[in-house]
């Protein structure tokens, strides 16, 4: 069985995550493993200090986490800054990569983790003496501390991004667990007054960089997804091998047998396309935020009928967050919601201008693989 | 030497276009069955051109492209609304004969196949044997120069049109049932058969019964050793899961149902909601992507020559899976309008009621070259052990 697993991204990070998550499994995450472990290096250029690599490697960290079931907010520490730090000027924007990569500062970004990175919760009011940001952000990952937010708002219509002290947001206004075993809090921003430099990018070059965020976290989120429904059916396929009832494993089961093969289909399925997203996202393809719209709204449909199928399989046990299993379909539904839902991505699917693109053909005219 | 596949494809476009009959092009598009009378047409003009084997290697007289050329081909072909190349002979039996035939029997068939003079059928499936094939009974005894076959066969595609068959046949009664079978090939105008037709839910004809009453064939008509045609069989079967033409014609058929739902919303506007029918358009349009990308994977494990395990039996589930879908998808757009037209001569002036018939028609895509019931065995087999 082994070899119908194979890795998304194989190599030396993915082996290091999957460790330290085994090692870590179904504890309380304490300290910052995300910057102990230099995670956060990995996508800020080598000139600013950083490992210079690239996203494939990140994902790499988030298969092999997702494949022992270990929350750590990889995509949002170390995607989602490092793209968004990029905005600001050369200077700004060095010194503080660097400072990422480094671990002396820890920079986290003030958004939903069910909304995009491109998406605009807070306004900012441009004011002689800097700014004051207003608004609500609910569901911000809070699972590891921060010193600094990266701050997506919307100033005079226009697109930006504020980086502002920890401390001068002051804390939340609730916090509690997420359905996957998150830190998540609420923040509410009542005319933050904040410093002129703490705008660090407006209009195109923050509209660029959210969007570069915003494919980056779909991607992630998908590799996450399909890491995990190669967990779940191990482990189901593992408990149907055990588990004997009427005197004989379960695995002999033909419904049961028939259940697991459409999983696989669907993860399969999953899988393909993912390698399709990365594919489209390394040759910078046009049709990219389709194709992760696409993505997102199937996934979401093959993860949620694969859970449902591994927690019935699981009998008692599937209800049981001791499980593996059981924790790993929490993990695929929440990751559902994270970055807009299906109905949210099928909505700009459909919308007018999107219409066009339906008929059109295939993207990848080569026939290559990845 | 390295192949530039742009540059291959853009050969490819730019013969097609010009070499593709219009009034063919036009069959497929509308989503019509194609008939020998297409099939045929089309094979000789890329015949001619040198291209009437894309699967064969060179010395057999195909064009020796490697599995990637060969993907692109396919694509080419279905997104320009040319006819799929003609599976029985080229797919099927042309590889089985290159691979298990005589220098004689490779002389004699395959250039048939590769001009389109020779319409090839399959018998495999029969009455008492549909998904273990293996139990077959359809019998051959030797007899001086020559087999006598008596039997019958079922569900045979195209044998109302076709000039030959090849046909699986026990030759010996074995402990194991795979053994004894042969692989014998048959010319349809042999006296002592009988192909009836048999009536089915799409309304087109296609398939039929085929009888067998002491039909005497040429001994040497059988391929590789007497007994051993399972070996053959499953040769042949393996391809026929893993056709390259399947994920492109997929996206063919999802573009045009994509285009049937876009007329149908326009004309209904307010009165019926498209909504859900959209939403199921994008899961299928994720699939195709999805289902692309398997393909071309299994595609370079073949050319690297590492095994294929279960991809085969995915990638024939998800096909299926995708093209009903995507049927019932027009099903649903245009029922109202050509539900009450159904029948082939409908055709002519309720175009749109060539859908409920496909509708009907795809049904057979989970059941023909082996059940997805029997695929999940296949997957589950190599999951959870026996």
């Amino acid at each position: 069985m082994s070899t119908s697993f194979p890795s998304l991204f194989p190599g030396m990070l993915l082996d290091a995550a999957s460790r330290y998550a085994e090692d870590h499994m179904a504890r309380e995450v304490r300290g910052d493993p995300v910057r102990e472990l230099g995670w956060t290096a990995t996508l800020v250029p080598e000139e600013a200090g950083g490992v210079g690599g690239s996203l494939s490697d990140l994902a790499s960290i988030v298969e092999g986490l997702a494949t022992h079931g270990l929350q750590l907010p990889v995509i949002e520490t170390c995607a989602i800054v490092p793209l968004l730090l990029q905005a600001a000027g050369a200077e700004t924007a060095r010194r503080w990569l660097e400072a990422v990569a480094e671990g002396s500062a820890q920079v986290a970004p003030l958004t939903a983790l069910s909304a995009t990175p491109d998406d605009n919760a807070l306004t900012a009011v441009h004011l002689d003496i800097g700014y004051e940001l207003s608004g609500v952000v609910q569901g911000v990952d809070v699972t590891v501390a921060a010193t600094h937010y990266l701050v997506p708002a919307l100033v005079d219509g226009d697109d930006a991004i504020f980086l502002v002290d920890a401390e001068r947001v002051g804390a939340p206004k609730a916090r509690y667990r997420t359905m996957e075993g998150r830190q998540g809090a609420d923040f509410a921003l009542q005319r933050l007054a904040v410093p002129e430099g703490a705008c660090i990018a407006r209009g195109a070059a923050a509209r660029d960089a959210r969007e570069k965020a915003t494919d980056a976290a779909l991607l992630l989120t998908a590799a996450d997804t399909v890491a995990a429904l190669a967990t779940l059916i191990r482990q189901t396929v593992a408990h149907l091998k055990e588990r004997r009832q009427f005197g004989v494993a379960l695995s002999t089961f033909q419904v049961l047998r028939h259940r697991v093969a459409d999983m696989y289909v669907k993860y399969l399925g999953a899988k393909s396309l993912t390698l399709h997203c990365f594919h489209e996202y390394e040759q910078n393809a046009d049709g990219l935020r389709r194709t992760l719209r696409l993505a997102k709204v199937s996934l979401a449909e093959s993860a949620r009928a694969c859970a449902e199928s591994a927690i019935q399989m699981h009998g008692g046990m599937g209800v049981s967050e001791e499980v593996l299993a059981t924790r790993t379909a929490q993990r695929l539904i929440a990751s559902e919601f994270r970055y807009g839902d299906r109905l949210l991505h099928v909505t700009r699917l459909l919308a007018p201008q999107a219409c066009a693109a339906q008929v059109s053909s295939l993207s990848n005219q080569t026939g290559s693989v990845r | 030497m390295s192949i530039d596949y742009a540059g291959f494809r853009h050969e490819l476009e730019s013969f097609v276009r010009d070499a593709c009959p219009p009034e063919i092009r036009a069959v497929v598009a509308a989503g019509q069955k194609i008939t020998k009378r297409e099939y045929q047409a089309w094979q000789k003009i890329l015949d001619t051109r040198g291209w009437g084997a894309p699967s064969w290697p060179r010395e057999a007289g195909g064009t020796g492209w490697d599995i990637r050329q060969r993907l692109i081909f396919e694509e080419v072909m279905a997104e320009n609304d040319c006819p799929p190349l003609y599976h029985h002979g080229l797919g099927h039996i042309g590889p089985v004969i290159i691979r298990f035939g005589t220098p004689e029997q490779k002389a004699r068939f395959l250039p048939r196949i590769l001009d389109g003079s020779d319409w090839w059928c399959q018998g495999y499936s029969e009455p008492g044997s549909g998904s273990d094939l293996a139990s077959l009974s359809t019998s051959a005894r030797l007899d001086g120069a020559e087999w006598v076959v008596n039997g019958q066969k079922i569900w045979t595609s195209h044998a109302h049109e076709a000039s030959m068959i090849y046909m699986l046949v026990r030759t010996s009664k074995e402990a194991k049932k795979q053994e004894g079978i042969s692989l014998l090939l048959v010319p349809m105008d042999t006296p002592g058969i009988t192909v009836r037709p048999i009536k089915t839910i799409d309304g087109w004809h296609h398939l039929n019964e085929v009888f067998f009453d002491e039909v005497r064939v040429r001994a040497d008509n059988l391929v590789g050793d007497v007994g051993k045609g399972w070996t053959c069989a499953k040769f042949l079967l393996e391809r026929e899961r893993l056709p390259p033409a399947n994920v492109a014609r997929l996206e063919l058929m999802r573009r045009q149902v994509t285009q049937l739902v876009e007329e149908a919303s326009r004309a209904a506007a307010g009165r019926r909601d498209f909504s859900g029918l959209h939403h199921k358009l994008l899961l299928c349009e994720a699939d195709v992507k999805g289902a692309r990308v398997m393909m071309a994977q299994a595609t370079d494990d073949l050319i690297h020559q590492r095994p294929l395990g279960v991809q085969p039996s995915v990638i024939k589930m998800t096909c299926a899976d995708v093209a009903q879908r995507l049927t019932t998808i027009a099903l649903d757009a245009v029922g109202p309008d050509a539900a009450h037209r159904f029948l082939a001569d409908a055709g002519e002036d309720v175009p749109d009621a060539t859908w409920i018939q496909n509708y009907m028609f795809t049904r057979a895509r989970t059941i023909a070259g082996g059940t997805s019931e029997v695929q999940r065995n296949v997957v589950a087999h190599e999951l959870l052990g026996a």
